[in-house]
């Protein structure tokens, strides 16, 4: 048994956060799917499966929740408190990376959204 | 740099130690390449397949030379060889990237079947490399120097290096980070593993995945880890190479036949020779 952090199921259409919620923990899939959409940008809705997580700009950053996250189907979710971050990377090193990875990823797609907007910044 | 594959057939080997003069897995590892072949396969050399901090270049040269061909014809194939880096070849981080034949990455998930897979060396969580990296890349040299000398010296430093690793967690052991776990219960599978990587494998599989393959600790086995989740450490190629066969999700520890190899030191010529190999026709 790990106390540091827990597991939570879902059912089909269960809201796991809420957008503009003062929540802060991670969220890892460990299975099932979740469904996360925001409406800050007007982005489409966006399916994470096994190994995907979110919630981490709350985490990281100690803002409200910018998306809403609802359980597509069944789900399990490993749930990271702000605390347990660090020992979790101890622990789970590739964590880390697999984290820098995506976030690596998410940034080259918001780059390209940007990029086909013209009118950005002017 | 790729981390996620999607392979439905895939043979994972581990700590093959090319180059090494005593593992001499040459032969074995050219038979398991062939074997990948005949079979479409793609690979992964999951950890010390290349002996950087042990071999002499005369040696890896030598081995890698008969290997180097299989590589082409994978190419030819269009079959992948997946190599994530392990301690003994730790300078191919240099070369984490995709260099078409080859991919380097740091560790595999590994999607086939409904399955996902993580693959790794396992070294990261050795507790001795993560405390004492320093110390740990020294004793591996030094031992690397006892084995030119002679095997009997390399053992005799092996049980040196055994008893301060010992001294090490008497140390560490009340900063460990296993609580009160089942890891020491489940880790009696596999005899002489340490229960460190089972935890290291527990916390990855509560992150979505159904398996954990690793290397490094020179131990083969499997350990079911319950709901569905398994641990698998492929060995070394020092006694009886293993392989882990990945097909369509389903994980299998199988011997590379016909690859027996054991070393067997020979006091007339002071060096390990091979014995009980099965068709030693080279």
């Amino acid at each position: 048994m790990n106390p540091y952090y827990h597991v939570e199921s879902y059912k089909d259409g269960d809201v796991i956060v809420r957008e503009g919620d003062d929540s802060r923990e991670l969220y890892v899939v460990q299975s099932g799917e979740v469904v996360v959409t925001g409406s800050a940008n007007g982005s489409a809705p966006e399916t994470l499966g096994r190994g995907d997580y979110f919630g981490e700009m709350s985490l990281f950053q100690a803002l409200p929740r910018d998306a809403t996250a609802v359980a597509k189907g069944p789900t399990k979710l490993l749930v990271l408190e702000p605390g347990s971050l660090l020992l979790k990377l101890r622990r789970d090193p590739t964590f880390a990376f697999s984290m820098l990875n995506r976030m690596s990823g998410r940034i080259r797609d918001l780059e390209e959204q940007l990029a086909k907007t013209p009118d950005v910044g002017r | 740099m790729i981390t996620t594959v999607r392979e439905e057939r895939l043979a994972v080997v581990s700590d093959v130690h090319l180059g090494n003069p005593l593992f001499r897995a040459r032969r074995p590892f050219v038979e398991f390449l062939e074997f990948a072949l005949v079979n479409e396969m793609a690979v992964c050399i999951n950890g010390d397949g290349v002996d950087i901090l042990q071999a002499s270049v005369g040696r890896l040269t030598r081995e890698l030379s008969d290997c180097a061909k299989y590589f082409v014809k994978f190419g030819q194939r269009n079959l992948p060889i997946y190599y994530t880096v392990g301690n003994h070849d730790l300078a191919l981080e240099h070369f984490l990237d995709d260099w078409g034949i080859v991919r380097c990455a740091p560790f595999l998930d590994v999607l086939s079947g409904d399955k996902r897979i993580r693959v790794e060396h396992g070294h990261l969580y050795d507790e001795m490399f993560v405390h004492y990296p320093r110390t740990f890349g020294v004793m591996v040299l030094l031992g690397g120097f006892a084995l030119r000398i002679h095997p009997a010296i390399f053992h005799a430093f092996k049980h040196f290096n055994t008893a301060l690793i010992w001294l090490g967690r008497t140390r560490w052991s009340s900063t460990t980070m296993g609580v009160g776990d089942d890891a020491e219960r489940l880790v009696k599978k596999i005899p002489g593993e340490q229960p460190v990587y089972i935890r290291a494998a527990q916390e990855i599989i509560a992150r979505g995945y159904d398996a954990v393959i690793m290397g490094h600790t020179h131990r083969s086995g499997m350990i079911d880890l319950g709901g569905g989740a398994y641990y698998f450490n492929t060995g070394a190629w020092d006694q009886s190479p293993q392989f882990a066969q990945i097909t369509n999700g389903e994980i299998a520890l199988l011997p590379v036949l016909g690859a027996a190899v054991r070393g067997k030191w020979s006091k007339a010529r002071g060096s390990w020779m091979r014995v009980a190999a099965v068709d030693d026709d080279a």
